[in-house]
């Protein structure tokens, strides 16, 4: 049940006014987590088992943390049980393929057979969250949630549950905690932000992805141009898709009353990587920062070390992402480009004489071109890719105009919202002709088919 | 990655929030009088689109209109061709591709060879082609609804029943013509596996004309893709500059190769014959009667002709069994019908396609059919609608 299909309209239909009837009893967060369970069971009812385990798990640990000593030994218990669910279910397979190809090649006659596990949804999300809790009680930053009620909602709360944004629990459940009162405001903000996020989904992202897809599945027959033109794409596509999922989990949320995250503020017009990752995925950027950066070190331990925490942090970003090697070299590429841009960006000439649009040039040319081993179905197709657009002659890439100009709209917007001219993307007038717009092409002239999200498999 | 670059999130809200948490990273945000004025300029769009397009849209049939093979699936053309045809023609005739006529030019059907012996312009084909008795029912239903006091003669294909993947009752998943004119939930279709985010989608199409007019743009100017689809196949081309405003209306149909090997209808196939009993096709045949009769029309029931010479003996006494038991059913709900007998085998092409000159002969057939003549030639049940 993804939030583009009437399926979920339905769903949304039939809980929003219970929800908003119970919401001052204390039937609200039995509710709201049967809601989110019974969502979530829509994928696979099997997954049920899992969140369960993860939520059931944590809340005990904090629980023990609150009454005994050695904390530290629980904590490690509740985070070697999170990675082990998350090693078994999604990276099972990548490791014993690794251990295949090893073992073929030192000549040794067995084969690890493979695990055969369908990865659940959403599980890399919920499980970053889970663990930020048990992480953040430990370090004293919040109090230990009684309710397992409200802890099992706060895991799985529907708007949020397949792909984040990864709140924390001090955001979170003193929200749960608390009556959220729902305004007539709350309800047309969620509607906004819906409204804008089904429009980036369905009529950016999956239209760009007929492009990409065709190009990316046999890339050895097309030229330059037109892999040029689907990496492109597939950059705008991403963005499209995962920040429009976002929206909608926000949307949705807002009009129950909860805040969810930013998780995207107009990445493409960052003006250098780390820039780039303050406006990328934001909740994710963070929690690496949090739970992985600043626990290696961080930049107290000298350059050396500085770099290499920022090269591990990069690798296990690209790790979380997906159990291949094209998700690895991903987040190497960036700790390399890291690597590479951080002093500059630090000079007074990069700072203050460099034009801002080079700058954001730069930066989006350097993660398009990172984005080629994200999509690419395997290390091979990512370097029959990158070696045909440089080699390859030129071809009619055949690529839609409607496409680009689309592209370019929403850039022209992105970059009119971070100008002087945002006041005239403020006029009422504007506002409401560009929802009417949105909603009329998504009426009219949208796919058909409706693509599932991309970061649903992460 | 956040790094030590990072020193927190930019604040991307937009105006008045005074929230801890940003609100966007964009200015499209209504407030709820915004939101008001939005509902009611999309109201307006929304239900008034369909009535002005089809002002602005030319739709002016020839005679022999029969809705074009590429649009089967404009159902919102239906609805305007069944209203534009009850205003005009006395009789409709209401079937699949045998009605259509799928291996004849469209002045070789069985309407026009009816309008031959009638010397006028009574018969309408309205004919659609892969119209399953089950996806019939529902055509009927939800966009014939101005199929209402007219002689409407519904012909029967007994070839949806010759085994229970025709009359779609394998566990196994197939795709059969216009599911989304089938029920999407109940009576349960066992072939059907679609989603149920594909079913209540169906659901909301049929009963919302914005819908079926977006459809009808897509499958009218843009070859049956959507947008997105068709710019992929003319990525240079404006897509607005491709809707014309013109509606296709003649026949410019290629008839499959089967026409020129008329006598390729020979052999002795076996059946699996589905009990009639048990039948959804024939459930939803049922349907179909009883609903055309209760928007008060005449309805005349014409099964067949089946090819017979096709078949073993065994299937042609399964069939006869089955027709007696259709007959019976008829007779006891007093529907005027005619059950033709097998025509001679070079007039098929195939198990119930006919060639033009089979249609000219069953045409006939039904002038000479007596309860033909008393419930459609003679009957007064129209007379103010006549032209």
């Amino acid at each position: 049940m993804l939030f583009h299909t009437w399926a979920f309209v339905l769903f949304f239909l039939i809980v929003y006014p219970i929800y908003l009837a119970l919401k001052r009893t204390r039937f609200s967060l039995l509710w709201l987590l049967a809601a989110s369970y019974f969502f979530y069971a829509c994928f696979n009812p099997l997954y049920l088992i899992l969140i369960a385990y993860s939520t059931i798990l944590d809340y005990t640990v904090v629980a023990v943390m609150e009454k005994r000593a050695r904390r530290k030994i629980w904590l490690s218990i509740s985070i070697v049980n999170n990675l082990a669910l998350l090693g078994f279910f999604k990276y099972a397979g990548f490791i014993t393929d690794n251990l295949n190809i090893l073992l073929s090649s030192l000549n040794v006659p067995y084969v690890v057979p493979a695990p055969g596990l369908l990865l659940p949804v959403g599980l890399s999300f919920y499980i970053f969250q889970s663990m930020s809790y048990t992480i953040d009680y430990y370090r004293g930053n919040i109090e230990r949630e009684r309710s397992l009620i409200r802890y099992a909602t706060f895991v799985s709360l529907f708007p949020r549950l397949l792909a984040g944004p990864i709140e924390r629990a001090g955001n979170l459940l003193p929200q749960l905690r608390k009556t959220p009162a729902v305004s007539i405001q709350d309800v047309s903000d969620g509607l906004s932000l819906f409204i804008v996020g089904l429009f980036k989904k369905v009529a950016l992202a999956d239209y760009l992805a007929l492009y990409v897809d065709k190009v990316y599945s046999t890339p050895d027959q097309y030229q330059s141009p037109a892999l040029l033109l689907a990496t492109f794409m597939f950059c705008w596509q991403i963005y499209f898709d995962f920040s429009g999922y976002t929206d909608m989990a926000r949307g949705v949320a807002r009009m129950m009353g909860f805040r969810l995250m930013l998780n995207f503020n107009n990445p493409y017009l960052a003006t250098s990587l780390g820039d780039f990752w303050s406006r990328w995925h934001i909740s994710l950027s963070s929690w690496f920062k949090d739970y992985v950066y600043i626990p290696l070190g961080g930049n107290r331990k000298g350059t050396f070390n500085t770099y290499r925490n920022m090269f591990l942090t990069m690798v296990i970003s690209g790790l979380w992402h997906g159990a291949a090697w094209t998700f690895i070299i991903w987040g190497a590429v960036h700790a390399l480009g890291r690597f590479l841009t951080r002093e500059a960006e630090r000079t007074s000439f990069y700072k203050e004489r460099v034009p801002r649009i080079l700058k954001q040039i730069f930066v989006f040319a350097f993660v398009t071109f990172a984005w080629i081993f994200f999509r690419a179905d395997s290390i091979s197709d990512a370097w029959i890719i990158i070696t045909r657009i440089f080699t390859s002659g030129f071809a009619d890439p055949r690529c839609p105009l409607l496409a680009l100009a689309l592209i370019f709209t929403v850039w022209l917007y992105q970059f009119a919202y971070e100008s002087r001219l945002k006041w005239v993307l403020e006029l009422w007038a504007v506002r409401i002709g560009v929802i009417i717009l949105m909603i009329l092409y998504l009426a009219v002239f949208a796919p058909s088919s409706r693509q599932p999200f991309i970061y649903l498999q992460f | 990655m956040k790094t030590e670059d990072i020193t927190g999130i930019r604040d991307g809200s937009c105006s008045s929030s005074n929230d801890q948490v940003p609100f966007s990273s964009n200015c499209v945000r209504l407030s709820p009088s915004e939101w008001l004025i939005v509902a009611i300029i999309f109201s307006a769009v929304f239900c008034l689109s369909p009535a002005f397009w089809e002002r602005a849209e030319k739709f002016e049939p020839e005679p022999d209109y029969r809705l074009p093979y590429d649009l089967s699936s404009d159902y919102w053309l239906y609805k305007r061709y069944c209203r534009w045809a009850c205003s005009r023609y006395e009789t409709l005739v209401v079937g699949d591709s045998v009605v259509w006529g799928h291996f004849v030019p469209m002045d070789n059907t069985l309407s026009h060879y009816l309008n031959d012996l009638a010397g006028r312009a009574r018969f309408a084909n309205l004919g659609a082609d892969g119209t399953h008795p089950a996806a019939l029912e529902g055509l009927l239903r939800y966009y014939g609804r101005d199929i209402s006091n007219k002689n409407v003669i519904l012909h029967l294909n007994p070839l949806w029943m010759t085994s229970p993947k025709h009359d779609l009752q394998t566990e196994k998943e197939h795709h059969f013509n216009h599911p989304e004119l089938v029920p999407q939930f109940t009576p349960q279709i066992p072939c059907y596996k679609a989603s149920f985010s594909t079913r209540i989608s169906a659901i909301v199409k049929r009963r919302v004309p914005f819908f079926n007019w977006a459809s009808h743009l897509n499958i009218t100017y843009f070859q049956s893709m959507d947008v997105p689809a068709w710019t992929l196949e003319h990525p240079y081309e404006n897509p607005i500059s491709s809707i014309t405003f013109r509606l296709s209306t003649s026949d410019n149909y290629e008839r499959p190769r089967d026409t020129a090997r008329p006598g390729r209808a020979v052999g002795r196939t076996a059946l699996q014959w589905v009990e009639l009993e048990t039948s959804l096709q024939w459930l939803f045949f049922r349907r179909s009667v009883e609903l055309l009769r209760k928007r008060n029309n005449r309805v005349f029931v014409l099964v067949g002709p089946f090819n017979e010479h096709m078949f073993d003996a065994d299937s042609i006494d399964t069939y006869r069994k089955m027709q007696t038991e259709i007959e019976a059913w008829l007779q006891l709900n007093n529907v005027p019908y005619y059950m033709p007998v097998v025509l001679p085998r070079h007039l098929y092409v195939d198990t119930s396609h006919l060639l033009s000159q089979g249609y000219a002969v069953l045409a006939k057939q039904l002038f000479e059919n007596e309860s033909f003549r008393s419930s459609i030639l003679y009957s007064n049940h129209n007379s103010g609608n006549r032209r």
